[in-house]
């Protein structure tokens, strides 16, 4: 009853006041912007994806079809690349494209998604630095902070904003214009007023965050993934309450609403900028990744000593038969194949040297910034949220670990027929590996967001606890 | 819980039993009795500190009582909280109301929180009325309305809500002689309906016209009462100006 009443109070006070309808409207807007900024990402990725699907195919097309026309007296193309010779085939112009179809709800959390690699060119050539080492550096906290402008920035640094805008008076507000000792002299609790007024301005902020998710959710075929739809709707509502929660405490310490407003805005600006981007700087400075240039530089060093040693060995391969240097004779071409291989392969394990302390570093950093995310309700909930959009870094690191091993299952099926000097036929076309991605078991990303919201849900209820206990004290004659 | 017998075999409706209220070294109240039968306008005359506004504030549940118990229809006020403010009106001495708001939505809205339902905007509207507002303000924006159109709000809210009980902080402090004369009027179909009204004021004059007893409190304690059929308002100022000597 009293619910009922103050709801249809508060839907009064807010139909005539038009400053708080223009700033639900220009939240609206913000909403609504940041989920076609989302829209317009995953489209592109998706032609991306299309179109990597469909080099693949037309690549193994094309291979195919020379292959054939090889096997009925034809000349190759190219004469230094006959797909006969498996480490032709197995090479980059024959390769397969390894790709990661756009998370479920990538419109409503860009996420990772435009730092890590989505897809990777796979082939016998394939290796740590060239493939894996894409925008590894967590150099700018900012850029890790901020991200891109769509719904999960939207919630995660502009809500609460709107959320304090809506509450940082609820109550000050009825003890400073005279309306609380009138309230509280009917049969009603200051909480249950109080808890009211929230539960309408939490309906009104929450209501179009989740809408609009959900419109997101639906025009990108989000809700394929329903349990990761469910987890970012919890997620955006348990936010969203912690800051009507931290407002209703604030409320409770009986200050005026000048005072409340400095209080929250403050705590808005450690929560959700000081201290994620703290905890960035603290992880660079703790963990500091070896220079990218310097890593560049020592992979091309690597990359040329091998290189080199190659030649040699090749020069005096060539001393042994000169008729290769001409490049005429094509039975003897596989023995060079094996030749590149091997010290392809040498190359490859020196990089993997090079490139293992940038990921020690790297993973050294994350480490970091997860251990501490717990002291802010923004970086768990940016977590949880850009997991449940699939575009987290949980999802990238099993892509490109599912990558990596495609890549030796490609080496593999390749490998052997190069150091036997095989000679390949159409016929293997069909055989070749085919990347298929393993999804997320549909729990697995819930499993990752429990510990997160269990933390919020503490931050919660602590905040909660405070508010009660407080509000719990407020007189009509305070 | 023992409730006390009246003359009428009734509760008094509002009652005061040893009522005492300390603010740190400052005691604010000092072993308050007092009680009040429906159809009775008790006015408690004092100058600022005296405690009148404790009293009310005490009878409203807004602070605790030190010692002793505030009673309203027999129940406690401490420990019946919900039960109490169901059966009282409270007008402070400044009625403030959700301006944006109009009358109507204000009288709604606090009459709705009094736990008895809304009887309907017509007769809330004819409440208003009744309470003296002019019925083209019914509709206004508070925004617009003089403090003695809020008093009448206040007023309207105590009909509405059927409450047996009025405490009244300061009403007419501030009104023109016209506004206070339209709202001792006012307190006065209120008593007619049985209403028990507690008014702290510092208008003599209202408080001879309006109450039927008159208490008058200095430091905390209640130093005299009388009834006002008694004396004429020269006696009143006459003692009142005695006790607030040292």
């Amino acid at each position: 009853m009293i619910w009922r009443t103050v709801l249809r109070n508060e839907w009064r006070l807010l139909m005539a006041d038009r400053a708080l309808r223009i700033a639900l409207g220009l939240f609206a807007l913000l909403l609504v912007y940041a989920l076609v900024n989302g829209v317009v990402w995953t489209r592109f990725l998706e032609r991306t994806v299309e179109a990597v699907q469909a080099g693949n195919t037309e690549r193994a097309d094309a291979i195919e079809s020379e292959l054939i026309d090889i096997a009925n007296g034809g000349e190759p193309i190219s004469p230094f690349a006959d797909p006969r010779s498996p480490y032709v085939l197995g090479g980059p112009s024959a390769s397969h494209t390894a790709v990661l179809d756009p998370g479920p709800l990538t419109a409503l959390a860009v996420g990772q998604s435009d730092l890590l690699p989505y897809y990777y060119d796979v082939h016998i050539y394939t290796n740590e630095s060239s493939s894996f080492q894409q925008n590894g550096e967590v150099e700018n906290p900012l850029n890790l902070m901020v991200g891109r402008f769509d719904l999960a920035f939207v919630v995660v640094h502009l809500l609460p904003l709107l959320v304090l805008a809506l509450s940082f008076n609820v109550l000050s507000e009825e003890r400073e214009q005279g309306t609380l000792a009138l309230t509280l002299s009917q049969p009603v609790s200051v909480r249950g007023i109080v808890a009211a007024k929230l539960a309408f301005r939490l309906s009104l902020v929450a209501g179009m965050a989740l809408a609009i998710s959900l419109a997101g959710a639906l025009a990108t075929g989000g809700f394929a993934s329903p349990g990761r739809v469910l987890l970012w709707c919890a997620t955006v509502v348990a936010y969203t309450i912690f800051w009507f929660a931290l407002a209703a405490w604030v409320n409770s310490l009986k200050r005026s609403s000048a005072w409340n407003a400095t209080v929250l805005v403050g705590a808005w600006l450690v929560l959700v900028v000081v201290l994620p981007a703290s905890i960035n700087i603290a992880a660079g400075l703790l963990h500091p990744l070896p220079s990218r240039v310097q890593m560049i530089t020592a992979q091309r060093e690597a990359s040329n000593e091998v290189v080199n040693q190659r030649s040699e060995l090749l020069a005096r391969y060539l001393e042994d038969h000169p008729e290769m240097a001409e490049g005429v004779v094509a039975d003897e071409q596989p023995q060079m194949g094996a030749l590149i291989w091997a010290a392809t392969d040498a190359v490859n394990s020196r990089l993997e040297e090079v490139t293992g302390e940038h990921d020690a570093r790297r993973a050294e950093q994350i480490a970091l910034v997860r251990r501490y995310r717990f002291l802010s309700p923004a970086l768990l909930a940016q977590e949880v949220l850009i997991d449940a959009a699939g575009t987290g870094d949980a999802r990238f690191a099993s892509f490109q670990s599912q990558a990596k091993a495609f890549v030796e299952e490609w080496r593999q099926f390749f490998v052997p027929p190069i150091l036997a000097g095989e000679q390949l036929s159409a016929s293997v076309i069909p055989h070749l590996p085919k990347f298929r991605l393993e999804e997320e078991k549909a729990g697995d990303a819930t499993r990752r967001a429990t510990v997160p919201l269990i933390v919020l849900g503490g931050l919660l209820v602590i905040v909660g606890a405070g508010a009660g206990a407080g509000l719990g004290r407020v007189r009509g004659a305070d | 819980m023992q409730i006390p017998e009246s003359p009428n075999g009734r509760a008094p409706l509002l009652e005061a039993r040893g009522l005492s209220k300390r603010y740190g070294s400052t005691q604010a109240l000092d072993s308050l009795d007092l009680a009040i039968e429906p159809g009775e306008v008790y006015c408690l005359l004092g100058p600022n500190g005296a405690g009148k506004t404790t009293t009310i504030n005490l009878f409203l549940g807004f602070a605790a009582p030190t010692a002793g118990r505030a009673l309203i229809a027999g129940l406690d006020v401490s420990t019946h909280d919900r039960e109490t403010k169901e059966r009282i009106a409270y007008i402070p001495e400044q009625v403030m109301l959700y301006r944006n708001l109009s009358g109507l939505e204000n009288l709604e809205y606090f009459t709705a929180l009094g736990g008895k339902g809304s009887p309907g905007r017509e007769r809330l509207a004819e409440i208003l009325v009744e309470a003296g507002l002019e019925r083209d303000a019914v509709d206004r924006r508070v925004s617009g309305y003089s403090k003695g159109m809020r008093q009448k709000i206040g007023i309207a809210i105590s009909i509405a809500k059927e409450a047996d009980a009025l405490l009244l902080d300061e009403p007419t402090s501030g009104l023109d002689p016209k506004a206070s004369n339209e709202f001792s009027g006012l307190i006065e179909r209120l008593r007619k309906r049985d209403v028990a009204v507690l008014m702290a004021t510092h208008d003599l004059f209202r408080a001879k016209e309006t109450g039927t007893r008159v208490g008058i409190m200095r430091y905390g304690r209640l130093v005299t009462e009388m009834s006002t059929d008694e004396i004429g308002h020269a006696d009143l100022e006459r003692i009142y100006l005695e006790h607030m000597h040292d």
